[in-house]
């Protein structure tokens, strides 16, 4: 057993240099990159012609001249709507970016003013867009410069259909990934990134719009450095935070896997009934359960209305003294909120399984036990471990279960937080309830970083992400 | 070569010079904005009142939007439901156009709006209630801007704990045995003391309802800052210094308020641990109307809730009428010790609200607001108000013509008995500090249930402790900002 | 001879395993048999109960859930939700599938770097981007409309693609190759060869990407102020606190289409159980 975990510990650290070596190797080979990409780049100023220039001067032109006539302009309307888009918007955005509004609103007179939080967000906006618009800049430069070498290497380039039809096979990531990317840039990546930049400011307290806000630089996190109430606040719950994860984590993914082998079994019948139940779970939404949950463990709830009955005194499952208690019935409560999801993914990973590898094993006398540990277990962790990975960050940041169940506490030597609290319990309190939003931002920023680390350290490190294709 | 380079530079020039210039020429101007209430109504629009759900519940707002509508239909404007939430927050929906036009909302939630000027200073001595309405009203809305006082909500309705309790579950001798002072009243629902000795009573009496539930003298969460924290008020405690404006002035400590979280602990005794958590807030309705419960302490908008409860368990409208009573705080002793009556007895002071209307700064027809206001706060419709939902009417003379519970909250707030939360926008750090403490005060007479030893079984305990509160809502205002 | 010796292990195998079941369905069913039978109970309040179970039955909160709508309208919520949770659903799990697919089946430059990108997104505390969400939102008009909701839910959805791509990693290759051989490009492919695999793992996520906006009440909250635009989640936050067998009824009722939804589309969840012959 202790040789086995040596060798874990051993394995993790060979993996965490393995890792660091990777990076520096990534950093040692930059030069070298770069060398390449400014010797393409002087070939590529030393060939082209002038129809490149033309649509290095304005997007499509060169296409034009090739007589390339639908992709001319499909370059050249993007390159009038990018024009109309700075005009009207991105412009204004940039540089609103910078200085986040100069004229106070104030609405009493009617006086509109600057939304510096709206000036930020369409800042953040315009330099995405800007962005966009190199990358199609350089991507229609690539491509004249390519049918250019086509023919001077007196090859036909390939027409405009057969490009087309290439987004179908070769290049239909390309297509099928678009979409998906500009939702997640928009909805998620941009309001990342306006939390990010927040945390530079001092948005929060009473300096929101119609206020104007401000940069400040690194001022928030030299205050959360020098409040001396914060670090012991931060270790504390950041202690029992990581329990929290780790162990929520391994129940609820544990649990779903082994009800759904359960329900896998020859012998049980009825599989669509027994599922059923977990479903049922499932098909209620989470802050109904929980408000359920806190009631029935509550003073006046179900459970001490039987312990009164039975003459016995009201345990306070949950209230100021409890702490374990409360913690351990969070974790149930998340069990049972958690397992179902996690049973139904697993059912349908096993049912990918190929049933085969179990012959084999029977065939060779390998236990159930045996069967699990060698053939279902590798073959599930391998198919999920990015799930597990995603699951223990939800649950790093599982917000709803203690807010609901015990929110409303400010415990002894916790700052504005108690003792259930996780760090984003925490940081609710303090940013949104107490509206200090760029003091918050700074700390998520904290917090993202410490999971950010853990998580992409275990993720790069396991098999799944290692070996993708050791299933296929 | 050079054609491309050429290109390529001129391409990235332009971009960079047509950003800058429709950048920085682009800016917003200022301008000078002017005096919006001017006295002329706009014609045909339509505003947008948001008003809180009992109204909608009772019809009164659909009464009083008809009414509106009918005398101000010749200038074509109309009143309607804004149809959001009661609690909906101005400073979220205002600025981007999805705010109501005028809102209806307690003063600590409309006074936060004028930290960034969301709603309007009113010309408020051009309405019709503007000499009815009590000057500790008034205050609540009241706050200075730049150096200038300013009014910024019309009050309506004042909230402030009312005692609740059934006449019939009295014990059947009182006029003998509970009535000292001989003024005809009960002593168990004048003083604390009372209803402590009163409560106790039932309690070791195992005395037990026709259903056969276990019956409770008086019952109260404590956790609820709002009704728990008049306990300390009563005895010298404040929230805020200079009349709750003064944030760095926190005194939950201050005077003997010790005493008064001394008596809070002696009243969850008599109770059970039910007082610790929520959960009774929301049982004292159907538990009044079942016996369990003989008294309880809330606000008087909820008086039809009772009366819902107790129809359901089968009383008739002349029963409830006569026996389920609402009445002023019970008085507390000076000693501060409920088993104590020799040094007298002081008033209750409890922490109350102020609710009223404010014009959203953002509205385009500040004159039709106005006017949509002073109608709603005309004598005619509060009266009305009252008789549907039963509220205490901020204008004296609606309070003094219906008398009886608006009187007697009219008149503790004109006493000072009921302390208007604070109208700054630091109270909201308030709660969760003192929600806290009153539950571990609450726990406490219980603790050796879960072999735990008393924290708060001495008064220097106590003040301790409040101090420590005290220290807690300090830097959870300032440490951060 | 051997049979013999293991038939009583066997049986002490079955009983052992429908014990564990009964005590899952209890578990799981008796907060929720709570909650329906709080829904029945005559008194509007949960605070009336015995323990667990009301004193009185009636049939009464459903009727009022439906038909006194004045103040609470239940169906239009329902109809909303309803209305949101399946669009997005639809949106979303397209979405996610394309994605997943892809990140699987192509290997192209910055991939590896898009798969640790959208890790570390998920990381991110996600209320405190709901400012920025709201922001955005009133600057492209997406406050108080549906489709403003739907749009922010469908566009989440990929960040949860990794359970996909598990998926369509184990699914083996050989099959796409076969098919390339025979003249079939990428697009095809992934239609007519990958997709039917992926049936149960289609019906995991247009169930998951259901149950989301179906139960999240903080994002509607947030953009829907209209009250006739609420969802169920938002409509049963704004209830009364003596309305709780309006809640419980609500709650209840709720479940129902994630209930059916599951029996629908159980069969397929069952037949990848059974199909082994999925990899060759």
């Amino acid at each position: 057993m202790t040789a086995k975990l040596r060798q874990f510990f051993v394995k993790i650290g060979n993996g965490c240099r393995q890792w660091l070596a990777h990076i520096g190797d990534w950093f040692k080979a930059l030069p070298a990159r770069f060398a390449v990409r400014w010797h393409t780049f002087c070939d590529f100023l030393k060939n082209a012609n002038g129809k490149v220039a033309a649509s290095c001067l304005v997007m499509g032109l060169g296409q034009l001249l090739y007589h390339q006539w639908a992709k001319g302009l499909i370059f050249l309307a993007v390159q009038a709507a990018m024009v109309l888009f700075f005009v009207f918007v991105g412009a204004k955005g940039l540089v609103g970016l910078f200085t986040l509004g100069t004229v106070e609103g104030n609405a009493w007179y009617g006086i509109e003013g600057d939304n510096s939080v709206i000036m930020l967000l369409l800042g953040i906006l315009s330099v995405i867009a800007l962005v966009l618009y190199a990358v199609v800049y350089t991507a229609n430069i690539r491509d004249v410069y390519r049918t250019q070498s086509a023919y001077d290497c007196l090859k036909t380039p390939p027409t405009f259909r057969k490009e087309l039809s290439s987004l179908l096979d070769r290049n239909f990531y390309k297509v099928a990934l678009a979409l998906p990317i500009l939702g997640v840039c928009v909805f998620c990546v941009l309001p990342i990134i306006f939390m990010i930049l927040i945390a530079f400011t001092n948005y929060g307290g009473t300096v929101v719009p119609p206020r104007l806000i401000d940069w400040v630089g690194l001022d928030n996190f030299g205050k959360i450095l020098t409040l001396s109430d914060f670090a012991p606040t931060f270790f504390r719950i950041f202690g029992w935070n990581i329990l929290w994860a780790v162990m929520s984590t391994f129940i609820n993914y544990f649990a779903g896997l082994g009800l759904a082998l359960l329900l896998n079994r020859k012998c049980v019948k009825g599989k669509v009934f027994w599922r059923l139940f977990p479903i049922l779970a499932y098909a209620v939404p989470g802050f109904i359960t929980l408000i359920g949950f806190k009631f029935m463990f509550s003073y006046g709830g179900p459970i001490n209305y039987y312990i009164t009955q039975s003459g016995g005194s009201a345990v306070g499952f949950l209230d100021i003294d409890a702490k374990w208690s409360s913690r351990l019935i969070g974790l149930g409560v998340n069990a049972w909120l958690c397992i179902p999801s996690s049973m139904l993914l697993a059912t349908g990973i096993l049912s990918n399984l190929n049933t085969d590898l179990y012959e084999a094993a029977r065939v060779d006398g390998a236990g159930n036990w045996k069967q699990f540990t060698k053939i279902t277990l590798p073959y599930v962790l391998f198919a999920t471990m990015p799930v597990l990975i995603s699951q223990f960050i939800g649950n790093f940041n599982n917000f709803g279960i203690f807010y609901f169940l015990r929110g409303g506490l400010y415990l002894d030597g916790y700052f504005l937080a108690s003792d259930t609290d996780l760090l984003i319990n925490w940081l609710y309190n303090m940013s949104i309830d107490n509206n200090y939003y760029s003091i918050g931002a700074a700390i998520s920023i904290v917090i993202f970083i410490v999971t950010s680390v853990i998580s992409l350290t275990v993720y790069v490190l396991s098999p799944s992400y290692r070996q993708e294709d050791t299933y296929q | 070569m050079k054609k491309t380079i050429a290109a390529l530079s001129v391409h990235i020039v332009v971009v960079i010079v047509l950003i800058c210039c429709v950048g920085l020429l682009g800016g917003t101007s200022g301008g000078e904005g002017q005096e919006k209430f001017t006295g002329e109504l706009e014609r045909n629009v339509t505003l947008r009142i948001l008003e809180n759900d009992t109204a909608i519940k009772q019809g009164y707002l659909k009464e009083l939007l008809d009414a509106f509508n009918e005398q101000y239909a010749q200038y074509g404007i109309r009143a309607v439901d804004a149809n959001m939430d009661q609690y909906t927050d101005l400073a979220n929906d205002g600025p981007y156009g999805y705010g109501p036009d005028v809102l209806y909302q307690a003063n600590d939630a409309l006074m936060k709006y004028v930290d960034n000027k969301h709603i309007m200073p009113l010309p408020v001595e051009q309405l019709d209630c503007y000499n009815s309405v009590d000057e500790q009203s008034w205050q609540a809305y009241t706050r200075q801007v730049d150096d200038q006082s300013y009014v910024f909500g019309v009050p309506v309705n004042i909230q402030g704990p009312l005692l609740y309790y059934r006449k019939d579950l009295l014990p059947d001798n009182w006029q003998q045995s509970w009535d000292d002072d001989g003024d005809g009243v009960c002593d168990i629902v004048q003083y604390w003391t009372d209803m402590y000795r009163y409560s106790k009573q039932l309690q070791q009496g195992n005395l037990l309802t026709d259903s056969g539930a276990k019956r409770f003298g008086y019952m109260r969460s404590f956790m609820e800052p709002y009704f728990s924290v008049g306990y300390l008020y009563s005895y010298g405690g404040y929230t805020f210094g200079d009349n709750n404006t003064n944030p760095r002035d926190i005194g939950h400590s201050k005077g003997d308020s010790a005493k008064g979280a001394w008596v809070m602990r002696q009243l969850a005794s008599v109770m059970d641990k039910r007082c610790i958590d929520d959960t009774v807030t929301v049982t004292a309705y159907s538990a009044l109307a079942s016996g369990e419960y003989f008294a309880t302490v809330t606000t008087p908008d909820v008086y039809t809730t009772f009366v819902t409860e107790m129809k359901n368990a089968g009383y008739s409208d002349e029963f409830i009428e006569e026996n389920l009573v609402t009445a002023d705080m019970p008085k507390l002793p000076v000693s501060g010790d409920l088993e104590d009556e020799s040094q007298g007895f002081v008033e209750s002071r409890m922490m109350g609200g102020i609710q009223g209307y404010a014009i959203s700064s953002y509205t385009k027809y500040p004159n039709a607001a106005l006017a949509f206001v002073d109608f709603a706060t005309s004598y005619r419709l509060i009266m009305r108000r009252n008789q549907l939902l039963g509220i205490v009417p901020a204008r004296t003379d609606v309070a003094a013509e219906v008398g009886g519970l608006s009187e007697i909250i009219c008149n503790n707030l004109s006493q000072g008995n009921i302390v208007v939360m604070p109208s700054i926008s630091e109270v909201a750090q308030i709660w969760t500090p003192l929600q806290t403490f009153f539950q571990d005060l609450a726990k406490d007479p219980f603790r050796p249930d879960d072999s735990m030893d008393f924290k708060y079984d001495t008064l220097d305990k106590i003040q301790q402790r409040l101090k420590e509160v005290d220290e807690q809502i300090y830097s959870a205002i300032f440490t951060l900002a | 001879m051997k049979k013999i010796i293991k038939h009583p292990r066997r049986l002490l195998g079955v009983a052992l395993t429908y014990i564990i079941l009964l005590a899952v369905a209890f578990v799981f069913l008796f907060p929720i048999l709570w909650l329906v039978l709080a829904s029945f109970s005559k008194s509007g309040s949960i605070y009336s109960f015995k323990g667990f179970f009301p004193t009185d039955y009636s049939f009464d909160t459903f009727v009022r859930l439906f038909t006194d709508t004045d103040m609470y309208n239940y169906p239009r919520w329902f109809a909303n939700t309803l209305f949101i949770a399946v669009m997005s659903s639809l949106l979303g799990t397209f979405l996610t599938i394309l994605t997943a697919y892809c990140m699987s089946r192509f290997r192209f430059k910055s991939r590896k770097a898009l798969m640790k990108t959208t890790l570390l997104l998920g990381m991110f505390p996600s209320f405190m981007t709901m400012t920025a969400v709201y922001l955005l939102c009133t600057q492209f008009n997406l406050i108080n409309q549906h489709w403003g909701l739907i749009l922010i839910y469908a566009a989440g959805a990929p960040m949860g693609y990794l359970t996909q791509k598990g998926f369509f990693d184990t699914i083996s290759v050989s099959v796409d190759e076969a098919a390339r051989i025979d003249g079939a490009n990428n697009f095809q492919i992934f239609v007519k060869i990958t997709l039917p695999l992926a049936k149960p793992m289609i019906v995991y996520t247009l169930l998951s990407s259901f149950v989301w906006p179906w139960s999240d009440f903080i994002l509607p909250k947030l953009l829907l102020k209209n009250k006739d635009l609420y969802t169920v989640a938002v409509g049963l936050m704004s209830l009364d606190d003596t309305e709780f067998s309006r809640f419980a009824a609500g709650s209840v009722f709720i479940a129902l289409p994630i209930v059916i939804f599951y029996f629908a589309l159980s069969k397929f969840l069952i037949s990848g159980l059974s199909a082994g012959a999925v990899k060759q």
